[in-house]
């Protein structure tokens, strides 16, 4: 096709303002994390868009085994809470997944459980912090405060509705003369399932459950309220990376932004290729 | 080898009756085709004669034994989707074994029939393939080796073909026929396209709106058509219906074709049977290709409206409005777009159906 030379200039204008806006912010953490704390605190010399003398002291800072002169000291390590938003993250998914798949599944294939979306969906009709309160009430009464399984039972309900949703529409998608094919030469209905549709639903698991890890992944408001000290994830503990004497440890946040957004990118990188094919699913000729 | 009887069968959605009143008898080993438009109820039939759907009313049985509640799995049928319905994150030879493994056949086995079946339908080069990326005259083809590997009794087809390219079918049409003289299966086929259907089938069973119309040998159903719905749907083009009154005269009952402005006679076997129910008002029909044109002053005389070259024939349209006739000839008819020819029905040709109920009159 060929396009007029104004109509290419704005296209790239428009494809380098989109990439400005998700990038810029993703650099300048990244740089940010390598600098000294001469670069990113207010009190040093001069702002700069790249280390000047680049340092992993911000990466030691946080693991605890820093030796130079950020002056404060941490109460606790960053070890802890990566381990804490690692096991709520993957469990929280885990446990959407698996019950979204299969309520997705009976409501696609036999219509059962029809009030089931709304019912799933209305811990999000109300503002998370009414509903906030009285999950901090129970999870206190049965002891799930400041522990990783309790945050990953509520990450595993607060997104089920995702996983529900996401899944019923790509088993509706999904041509049930497959299924009725393996029906009909004897095969059971949970081998159906198990050895043909989710088999052949993998991309849409893939695509799915990275969503959900990601909702997971990222929360801070329910991690804050349901942990004190224990089990606080990586974005409560960032915000906790402050102190009186000097402020915000920016230096310090971005080393642990840039390691919070490792387990995503891999996630992404090893599901890559079922995203793609997660856009083109529909391998029937209809 | 089985026969499949369908006894009263009713079929409702909701309010909707897919299927009124159902009954046919399959016989072992029989090529049966369930031919109709869109909508007429035959996929219903045919789905639940696989057990996919149950009867709302009636009941169905394989040589005597009821097939009320048996689980589709265990009826022993066979059954190739229109859309294939092929495992695609498996390769060709694993789609091919898939029946045979969850029937719990020894690896030796399915092995060797995999391979057999393979080179029977020509897809022993793609066995390693990944189905996803066939193109889709072999995915049909793939699809019916599938379902014909366990060599199922029955063996059930829902539009197989509707999806391949022309030639591709014509040769499916033979190797299919080929398949079921091989294997000897009792075969439904449903389709909604005749040629299909007269090919293949040692019946047909023709149906409308929920309702069996009409069911025997493709010679019977063109040849003589129950009612106007089977006339007008089988054949290409379908059967000239037109309107007419009987009237007496001294050559016996006659039609009045009233536009036309002539008078065809009527058999006298028919004409008896339409005097003994009063028939007055009905329609006079006969095939396109049972139209020879007739000297001058004889026959109808017709404007030709327009000429259309089918290849290996030649379809002359005449008239136009009401009173509308075509005619099969062959390519070197001396007729031109424009001009008044006579036109007659082959003797004996001539069909009667009587209008109010659109049931063909016939000999008592």
């Amino acid at each position: 096709m060929n396009r007029s030379l104004p109509f290419e200039i704005f296209r790239y204008a428009a494809i380098l303002l989109a990439l400005a806006v998700t990038l810029i912010p993703t650099l300048w953490m990244a740089s940010m994390a390598f600098k000294p704390i001469a670069e990113w605190s207010a009190a040093g010399a001069d702002l700069t868009w790249w280390p000047k003398s680049p340092t992993l002291d911000n990466f030691r800072f946080i693991f605890g085994t820093s030796t130079s002169d950020l002056i404060v000291a941490l109460d606790r390590t960053a070890g802890k809470p990566i381990l804490a938003s690692l096991l709520s993250a993957v469990f929280g998914t885990l446990i959407a997944m698996t019950a979204g798949t299969a309520g997705a599944y009976g409501l696609s294939r036999f219509g059962s459980g029809q009030n089931l979306p709304l019912a799933l969906i209305q811990l999000r009709l109300f503002p998370p912090m009414a509903v906030m309160i009285p999950v901090m009430i129970m999870w206190a009464f049965f002891g799930l405060v400041d522990t990783w399984w309790g945050l990953a039972l509520i990450y595993g309900i607060v997104t089920l509705p995702f996983a529900f949703w996401l899944m019923k529409t790509f088993f509706d998608d999904m041509p049930r003369e497959i299924e009725d094919a393996a029906l009909v030469e004897g095969c059971s209905r949970l081998r159906v399932f198990m050895k043909i549709t989710l088999p052949m639903m993998r991309p849409a698991l893939a695509s799915s459950a990275l969503f959900v890890f990601i909702l997971n992944w990222s929360d801070y408001l329910i991690a804050l309220l349901l942990t004190t000290r224990e089990w606080v994830t990586i974005p409560v503990y960032m915000a906790s990376l402050s102190s009186s004497m000097t402020g915000q440890l920016y230096g310090a946040k971005a080393a642990l932004g840039l390691i919070a957004a490792v387990p995503p990118v891999i996630m992404g990188i090893a599901i890559q290729k079922h995203l793609v094919r997660g856009l083109t699913f529909g391998a029937l000729k209809q | 080898m089985t026969a499949i009887h369908l006894e009263n069968l009713v079929k409702r959605f909701g309010a909707f009756t897919a299927l009124k009143t159902m009954d046919l008898e399959i016989r072992d080993g029989e090529f049966m085709a369930l031919l109709g438009p869109s909508g007429c109820g035959k996929s219903t039939t045919m789905n639940m004669i696989a057990g996919m759907e149950q009867p709302s009313e009636g009941r169905i049985t394989f040589d005597g034994r009821d097939m009320n509640g048996v689980a589709m799995g265990r009826r022993g049928v066979g059954f190739v989707f229109q859309n294939y319905a092929i495992f695609t994150h498996m390769n060709v030879y694993d789609n091919l074994a898939y029946g045979l493994k969850v029937r719990g056949t020894p690896a030796s086995e399915i092995d060797r029939r995999v391979k057999a079946m393979a080179d029977f339908l020509q897809l022993t080069p793609m066995l390693d393939k990944p189905s996803a990326k066939l193109s889709v005259n072999i995915l049909q083809r793939l699809a019916i080796g599938r379902s014909a590997i366990v060599e199922p009794a029955i063996f059930l087809l829902d539009e197989p073909l509707s999806n391949v390219d022309a030639a591709f079918r014509a040769v499916m049409r033979t190797e299919l026929k080929h398949l079921q003289r091989q294997f000897r299966q009792t075969m439904v086929y449903v389709t909604h396209d005749q040629l299909e259907a007269m090919t293949m089938a040692d019946r047909i069973a023709v149906m409308d709106h929920g309702v069996l119309q009409q069911v025997g040998t493709p010679l019977e159903v063109y040849n003589d058509p129950v009612n106007l719905f089977v006339a007008d749907f089988i054949g290409s083009p379908g059967m000239n219906l037109l309107k007419g009154v009987l009237a007496d005269s001294d050559r016996g009952l006659v039609a009045d074709l009233g536009a036309l402005g002539i008078t065809a006679p009527i058999d006298p076997a028919l004409s008896a049977t339409a005097r003994k129910h009063g028939i007055r008002e009905v329609v006079y029909g006969f095939r396109p290709e049972r139209v020879v044109l007739a000297g001058a002053g004889q026959g109808i005389a017709m404007p030709v409206t327009f000429i259309e070259r089918i290849g290996a024939r030649t379809v002359v349209h005449f008239g136009d409005g009401e009173q509308r006739v075509k005619a099969v000839f062959d390519n070197d008819v001396a007729v031109q777009t424009g001009e008044t020819v006579h036109v007659a029905v082959e003797p004996g040709f001539a069909r009667l159906f009587d209008a109010a109920t659109g049931v063909a009159i016939r000999e008592v």
